[in-house]
């Protein structure tokens, strides 16, 4: 039984690994051409080789070389901030700056367990009024204010 | 050549003296020491999340705005380091660690004049150093040819990733990532698209604002949400005696001169920049101290040495970028993306072509440390009151920013879909140890490394001796492996370990 010494490494080396097989496997259809006259797949190829290469190194200095734990991931910050951006995406064109600001707010502010709603709002309200008359009435941004513009 | 850069000099104060450019530089330098002083966000979301704002300004506007950001950050830092031991960046890490067990004993008045009046000196030498160097360099560079510029671009890339702290092989595998990344897109030569998959939104490659956002800044708050306790201030010192006392300043002026020295020339190489600077100067001061132990008990040379240290640094990287076209750091690939959206292509031309823009920015800087001066010393007590507002109010109003400014690039929710990619990916791959800087580098970089490669190879007719035959590119070369070098040797990396401690 192999036992991980440094984990961070080993995941590290995983992930390299990964991408480069990644880079090589979807890069395959590029010609590669010759070193005179490169194809569109010759540095692809060649970073896709090294990456592959330092992956395997990472991980298996994983295995041998004594490194730190990986810290344990939180869901619930990562999990509301991506949402919170996702739905900025999907709002923003359809209902204007003003409500997504507001949302963005709520959801951003459930990636902490203590939520003070009322704070909240009023921030959300606070931030949408400012960054609708800064971003969109002053510096001119191509951003829909309200609705159906 | 005295008489050159004078006359160089005017020119680039007439272009910067513009009520229109002194207000950027105002703006800029404002913005800066407010990121500065807040934790939680630093230059480098702040300026990818600006660029879009910068698209519509002439060019010497926006890079002088996007600088001020830069080298603001470094005097806003500092003041967060001293009043409250909470570094609002990374390059006053160490001004933490004498400056606020200064303001600990009351004194931190005279740490945070000390801290002000060496970044201003130390940032006026680095005007003059770029002034100085930059011609000369960007002459040398005029002789580059397309081998040169590869080899330069290697030399550049491993220099960065020996110079930044943490783990070596990690940093070369995310310099790789990074140009891999880079090269997403259509092909110039070619005309194919590359790891596309039949997204149109990907044909012009990846954009680098959603990247940066979503490395940098997104990352940054979720890390900040996962601790226990959100970064926040609690202050108490006294701000008497602003000015510092005559032994103070006896104290101090060698240390000033010494990290100016040091952080001038840590800043041209590759990789090194602002933080290196701090943390390199803080060791030499501790070296040349009579009383080392001292330190940490709020030697006020720790914080002279440090912050003229850090400020010289973020003036002289711009040199690297300005004559050779070649970001040195993280900030300077973003100002390379600002450029590049302008339509300039950094490097040596700009010099030649665009002298107001170059000298422009020179002058720029200076005026801006002038700024800089005021804006902290005098309303320090403005900044301070910012720190009482908590992070549970800051960082929805951050993420907001964060977002606008990925959507006002380019109106597609791609954008936004790429960087929570990006954050999820860059989030992954820091709980594996490896830090987002160097993926930016190798981004940046990526299509021109291909390019010169494919042009080098043209030339030589797929020989690679090429790289060795031309005199510049193999003393480049030689360099590299001198460099690599010194990584294995036991005593270089003793060394790096203390400088990064």
């Amino acid at each position: 039984m192999v036992r991980v010494k440094s984990p961070q490494d080993l995941g590290a080396g995983a992930v390299f690994a990964l991408i480069g097989v990644a880079g090589l496997y979807f890069g395959r259809e590029l010609a590669f051409g010759t070193a005179a006259r490169m194809g569109p797949g010759y540095f692809p190829t060649l970073l896709s080789i090294l990456i592959l290469a330092i992956g395997i190194i990472v991980a298996i200095r994983g295995l041998t070389t004594e490194g730190p734990p990986i810290e344990p991931v939180q869901l619930r910050p990562i999990a509301m901030i991506i949402a919170a951006i996702l739905i900025f995406g999907v709002l923003i064109g359809v209902v204007g700056l003003a409500l997504t600001a507001l949302l963005l707010t709520v959801f951003a502010a459930y990636a902490r367990r203590e939520v003070k709603l009322t704070e909240t709002i009023l921030l959300g309200a606070g931030l949408a009024a400012f960054t609708v008359a800064v971003f969109v009435y002053l510096l001119g941004q191509p951003l829909p204010a309200w609705w159906g513009r | 050549m005295g008489f050159d850069l004078f006359q160089n000099l005017a020119t680039g104060f007439g272009a910067a003296v513009s009520l229109k450019n002194l207000g950027f530089a105002l703006i800029g330098c404002l913005l800066g020491t407010l990121i500065g002083v807040l934790p939680g966000i630093g230059p480098i979301p702040t300026i990818a999340m600006l660029l879009p704002i910068t698209f519509g300004l002439d060019p010497l506007s926006s890079l002088i705005m996007l600088a001020g950001i830069y080298y603001g950050a470094q005097y806003g830092g500092s003041t967060t380091s001293i009043l409250v031991n909470i570094p609002g960046e990374a390059a006053s890490i160490v001004t933490c660690i004498d400056g606020h067990q200064m303001a600990k004993q009351g004194r931190a008045g005279a740490a945070l004049a000390v801290a002000a009046l060496g970044s201003f000196f130390a940032g006026c030498v680095g005007t003059v150093f770029i002034a100085a160097f930059g011609p000369p360099l960007a002459a040398i560079a005029q002789e580059f040819n397309s081998p040169d510029y590869f080899s330069l671009m290697v030399l550049g890339l491993v220099t960065a990733v020996i110079l930044a702290h943490g783990s070596v092989i990690k940093a070369i595998g995310m310099v790789l990532v990074g140009l891999l990344l880079g090269l997403v897109g259509t092909d110039v030569n070619s005309g194919l698209t590359r790891y596309t998959f039949g997204i149109s939104e990907l044909w012009d490659g990846i954009d680098f604002v959603p990247l940066v956002i979503g490395m940098f800044g997104i990352v940054e708050i979720i890390r900040n949400l996962e601790r226990s306790t959100l970064p926040r201030a609690q202050f108490s010192a006294r701000l008497k005696d602003l000015w510092p006392s005559r032994k103070d300043f006896d104290a101090s002026w060698r240390a000033v001169l010494r990290g100016t020295a040091l952080g001038s020339l840590l800043g041209i190489l590759p990789g090194g920049g602002a933080v290196l600077a701090a943390f390199a100067s803080y060791t030499l001061e501790k070296k040349v101290a009579k009383d080392p132990s001292r330190f940490g008990n709020g030697a006020i040379e720790g914080v002279a040495g440090p912050e003229s240290a850090n400020n010289a640094a973020s003036q002289t990287s711009f040199i690297p970028l300005l004559t050779l076209g070649l970001p040195s750091n993280a900030i300077m690939a973003l100002m390379m993306g600002a450029m590049i959206i302008q339509g300039i292509q950094p490097g040596s031309a700009v010099m030649t072509k665009r002298p107001d823009l170059f000298w422009g920015m020179v002058a720029s800087m200076w005026i801006g440390n002038l700024m800089l001066l005021v804006i902290n010393l005098p309303l320090i007590g403005i900044w301070v009151r910012l720190l009482s507002v908590p992070y549970r109010l800051l960082y929805p109003a951050i993420l907001l920013f964060c977002v606008i400014g990925i959507y006002s690039t380019n109106t597609n929710i791609a954008q936004l879909v790429l960087c929570a990619a990006f954050a999820v990916f860059g989030y992954v791959l820091l709980r594996f140890g490896c830090e987002p800087a160097p993926l930016v580098l190798g981004f940046i970089l990526g299509p021109l490394m291909e390019e010169n490669l494919r042009r080098s190879l043209v030339i030589s007719r797929g020989d690679p001796m090429v790289f060795i035959e031309r005199p510049i590119s193999a003393i480049l070369l030689a360099a590299t492996v001198a460099v690599i070098a010194l990584i294995v040797l036991p005593q270089f990396r003793k060394t790096r370990e203390e400088a990064f401690q």
